[in-house]
């Protein structure tokens, strides 16, 4: 059983989880037969943990979108109800270009504020424990003796925002721009879905 | 590579297992675990490599917070609150069942909007779009590698189109037209939507996709009128083309909105030299007998590569990775 390292942790928060939203948008146009989205990232996290090393990896939202791939890939072989149109449709699959995503430009302070606004969504409780541990770097112990709860409570606070922001950075993460031009799904309309934000 | 056929042998929803794996990462961000709770931790983390992944994965989200201590002692989350991105409350499956499209729309609704009054250039890169409001209640949407620039004044409403393509959705105010400049062509509106081009030939190219608008082509003649459905071309020379456009080609053709491309009676030369608008990836067709193949469909803006190698298998041609991006040759 691998635990993950800090050192992968931070490796991952810092090179894999910006690409993250991109990866979902591209594993939502492919055939995933029998897999949710959600099950290949998750599988995708479990591979990036097993990793024995990550220092060879020169370019890792290749290497995250190669190891969704081989998730499908190997989830397609082992149902073996696949038709071979959908198996060669995956195989021929080009993982995105390296185009120089939003992630890529969007450096300092920009970040920041997309931090900010993430924070800012959290439910109100939720909130004030989430900004005195990350923003005022207190620890768990020192916010609930400061807002006056107790330690479990702090905990499951902290439980809710990171499952919150977790699914905000999945489908509004660094990569939003990228995830609006990947998509050629045509049925849905931008009326339906907002897009007129000026009226 | 261990994975198992999670959907078979496990009924464990993700995000079930998300919940779980956040509540993990929130007991470890509190202190040391016990040795009976790493002992529980492991065992729970061992029965399905899901779990292992969404609790590297809660871990991970943590850790990207951290940097928020950069914001400062001063920070007041309600400060940020208008600007939301899609509310994480809500369920991802109702994402999923809105469509992939959708869930894109929606995301870039959040990411570019801004009220624009006077006086701001709004500029995109290459392979961006960007969607801003203006302060009176039009939207101008802009797509890859243009340039604008909004003049609001009190009893006329003004856009320079500097470089590349829009759409504009202007709030009608018989009081305050709305004209939009490409070089010498000008376009007067009252309350329309419609999209303007200007080619890499010096051409201008307007479309109606609502009401009407007037076009001044630059010529001292008089103003061209379009309506729904019409498309006109100004030539450098000041010839002028206009053809009737069937809606649903016209909604395509802005489809660029939503990421989209349609290239349908292009030739795969043409739709080389369109994706080189989206992209500095290259599509190379040497061979001048390739080029002239006719293409069909609608594809992403964001996948030139993959575009070429789609139409290099129905096309039945040959299609080599490059440093630059793709050639396509006859076999």
């Amino acid at each position: 059983m691998t635990v993950p390292s800090h050192e992968r942790t931070q490796w991952l928060a810092r090179w894999i989880l910006p690409h993250e939203g991109e990866l979902r948008t591209w594993l939502s146009r492919r055939p995933l037969v029998g897999l949710d989205v959600d099950d290949v990232v998750q599988e995708s996290y479990a591979i990036l943990v097993g990793l024995g090393c990550v220092g060879h990896i020169r370019n890792p939202r290749t290497y995250l979108f190669e190891v969704a791939k081989s998730v499908v890939l190997m989830a397609l072989r082992r149902s073996q109800i696949v038709s071979f149109s959908t198996l060669t449709d995956v195989e021929s699959l080009e993982v995105p270009c390296d185009a120089p995503g939003p992630d890529a430009i969007a450096a300092g302070r920009q970040e920041l504020e997309r931090i900010a606004t993430f924070i800012a969504t959290l439910p109100p409780k939720c909130r004030e424990v989430f900004t005195l541990r990350k923003v005022h770097e207190l620890s768990q112990r020192e916010v609930a003796h400061r807002m006056g709860i107790s330690e479990s409570t702090v905990e499951k606070h902290m439980g809710k925002a990171v499952r919150l922001l977790a699914s905000a950075i999945a489908y509004g993460g660094n990569s939003r721009i990228a995830a609006s031009k990947a998509c050629e799904d045509e049925r849905a309309t931008p009326e339906a879905s907002g897009i007129r934000l000026g009226n | 590579m261990k994975t198992n056929a999670p959907h078979l042998k496990h009924p464990e929803s993700a995000s079930e297992i998300e919940s779980a794996a956040a509540s993990w990462a929130a007991r470890v961000d509190r202190g040391k675990l016990s040795f009976d709770e790493q002992a529980a931790l492991e065992k729970w983390l061992g029965a399905d490599t899901r779990r292992l992944g969404a609790y590297a994965r809660a871990l991970a989200v943590n850790a990207h917070f951290d940097r928020a201590a950069a914001l400062g002692p001063g920070f007041s989350p309600e400060d940020f609150e208008e600007v939301r991105p899609p509310s994480p409350a809500l369920h991802r499956r109702h994402f999923l069942f809105a469509g992939g499209a959708a869930v894109a729309a929606s995301i870039a609704a959040a990411v570019g909007v801004g009220m624009f009054s006077t006086g701001t250039a709004v500029v995109t890169a290459k392979g961006d779009t960007r969607r801003i409001a203006l302060t009176e209640g039009s939207a101008i949407t802009l797509n890859t590698d243009s340039h604008i620039e909004p003049r609001l004044e009190e009893r006329l409403r003004q856009v320079d189109l500097v470089r590349g393509e829009a759409l504009f959705d202007v709030s009608r105010d018989p009081n305050r037209p709305f004209v939009v400049h490409a070089g010498d062509v000008r376009v007067r509106v009252l309350g329309t939507s419609f999209s303007m081009r200007r080619f890499d030939d010096g051409s201008v190219e307007v479309a109606v996709l609502e009401g009407h608008v007037e076009v001044d082509a630059g010529s001292g003649l008089h103003p061209y009128r379009l309506r729904r459905g019409e498309r006109l071309r100004v030539f450098p020379g000041g010839d002028v083309r206009t053809e009737h456009v069937s809606h649903a080609a016209l909604e395509r053709s802005v489809g660029w909105r939503r990421g989209i491309i349609d290239l349908h009676g292009m030739t795969l030369a043409q739709a080389a030299a369109e994706y080189a608008r989206y992209s500095d990836r290259r599509i190379v067709i040497a061979d001048q007998a390739v080029g002239a193949m006719k293409v069909t469909g609608v594809y992403s803006t964001s996948d030139p590569l993959g575009f070429a190698r789609a139409a290099a298998l129905s096309l039945g041609i040959q299609a080599t990775p490059t440093a630059e991006g793709m050639r396509l040759d006859s076999r």
